[in-house]
């Protein structure tokens, strides 16, 4: 089990944003979807470190994206 | 300029690994645009993935260097022992280890040797290197470089610590600071870096936190821009460390910008006459877009 990020595509897409994506220490990781206008994860490369958390909910106060557990299998 | 060399010969694609293909695809592969950091997380990045601690702000540092080079398919950069190389190893440029201390003599010959064998080239070297390979170690090589008016650009990605062999105190470490091997605490203030690099003739000097990647990008590209023509440029780059330094990973960022207000405010300085040569570049990139 580990802890990667997770946006909420929907609530993500009704923003033009593409904040977090610029912060993340991880490459090839926060990424962006421009057809459908929201920011998406590449979970196994995602560390868990949450700085997009603070991003989208601290400086943004949008709240997309949270931290969630998940399997080697999910 | 992008990585146009990069096309694989016809009929070959089909065999090559995914992310050298993802590199054709969606990165910056057989292309000759200019690379633009300030798209991250929309193309497919020349430094794959890494090996570095979650949240490192070294490592995000890397990303942004990299998706900044205004000429990647011709430039080579130097690291040593520290955490950045950890990255810088990872990119689809050349890249060569200096041993520690060592990065800005190895950094002068490979420039000059680069001169005599391409001389109608442009080819751009970068040293990039911690706190403890440029201030403590590598000190007489990075100055001597800098009296020598080597064309090469140096990078300090400054985390305050020896951070790759766990928790020494460097000159860059702040008055005061514990560190896990150094508990006494720091007696002396912070080495002035960026006033060394100006008095010892570097001819373009930047001092920056990473909270603006924009700004990041441009000031990368006009350090390696001016060393081509002028002489040494020099980038120094807080780049927090969050295991030594014990910061919350979900608030690097927030440390970041709270030091930028404290102690790395952007200072930017350059000669007249790299003055007018940026500015008469950017002028002529402004006009063709
Ligand atoms: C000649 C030499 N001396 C010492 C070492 C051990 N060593 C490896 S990394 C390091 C310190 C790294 O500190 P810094 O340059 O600030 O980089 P950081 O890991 O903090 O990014 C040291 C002392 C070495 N590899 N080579
Ligand atoms: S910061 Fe939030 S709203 Fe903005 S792109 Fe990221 S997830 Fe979407
Ligand atoms: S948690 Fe950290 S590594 Fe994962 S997507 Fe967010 S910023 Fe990137
Ligand atoms: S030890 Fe510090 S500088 Fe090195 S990778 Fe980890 S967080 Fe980054
Ligand atoms: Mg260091």
């Amino acid at each position: 089990m580990y802890y990667v990020a997770k946006v909420d595509e929907e609530k993500c897409s009704t923003y033009n944003c593409k904040q977090c994506t610029l912060f993340c220490p991880e490459a090839n990781t926060l990424m962006f979807d421009e057809e459908k206008n929201t920011a998406w994860v590449n979970e196994p490369r995602c560390k868990g470190c949450a700085l997009c958390v603070y991003v989208c909910s601290d400086l943004l106060k949008r709240d997309c994206i949270q931290m969630v557990m998940v399997t080697a299998e999910d | 300029m992008g990585l146009r060399y990069l096309q694989p010969a016809p009929g070959f694609k089909e065999y090559l690994p995914k992310d050298y293909v993802d590199l054709i695809d969606f990165g910056p592969f057989g292309k000759t645009d200019q690379l633009d950091a300030t798209k991250l997380g929309q193309f497919k990045e020349i430094v794959e993935e890494h090996p570095m601690c979650a949240g490192c702000f070294m490592a995000y540092f890397v990303r942004v260097f990299y998706a900044s080079l205004p000429n990647p398919e011709d430039t080579i950069v130097l690291g040593t022992a520290g955490c950045a190389r950890l990255a810088l190893s990872q990119a689809a440029v050349p890249f060569i280890y200096g041993n520690y201390g060592d990065t800005n003599a190895v950094a002068s010959g490979l420039t000059r040797a680069l001169k005599l064998r391409f001389p109608d080239k442009t080819k751009d070297v970068v040293a990039i290197a911690g706190d403890g390979g440029l201030m403590d170690i590598g000190f007489s090589m990075t100055m001597h470089s800098w009296f020598r008016k080597e064309k090469f650009t140096t990078i300090m990605v400054d985390n305050e610590v020896y951070g790759n062999t766990g928790g020494q105190e460097s000159g860059m470490s702040p008055k005061g600071v514990q560190l896990k091997m150094a508990p006494k605490g720091k007696k002396f203030d912070k080495i002035p870096a960026t006033e060394l690099a100006k008095q010892a003739g570097c001819v373009y000097v930047a001092k920056l936190a990473p909270t603006n990647v924009k700004r990041m990008a441009k000031v990368i590209r006009r350090a390696i821009l001016a060393a081509r023509e002028f002489g040494p440029t020099f980038i120094h780059a807080y780049t927090s460390c969050n295991i030594e330094y014990s910061i919350p990973t979900e608030e690097v960022l927030k440390d970041a910008r709270e030091r930028e207000k404290k102690d790395f405010g952007f200072e930017e300085y350059m000669t007249d006459e790299v003055r007018q040569y940026l500015e008469e570049i950017e002028k002529k990139e402004k006009a063709n877009k």
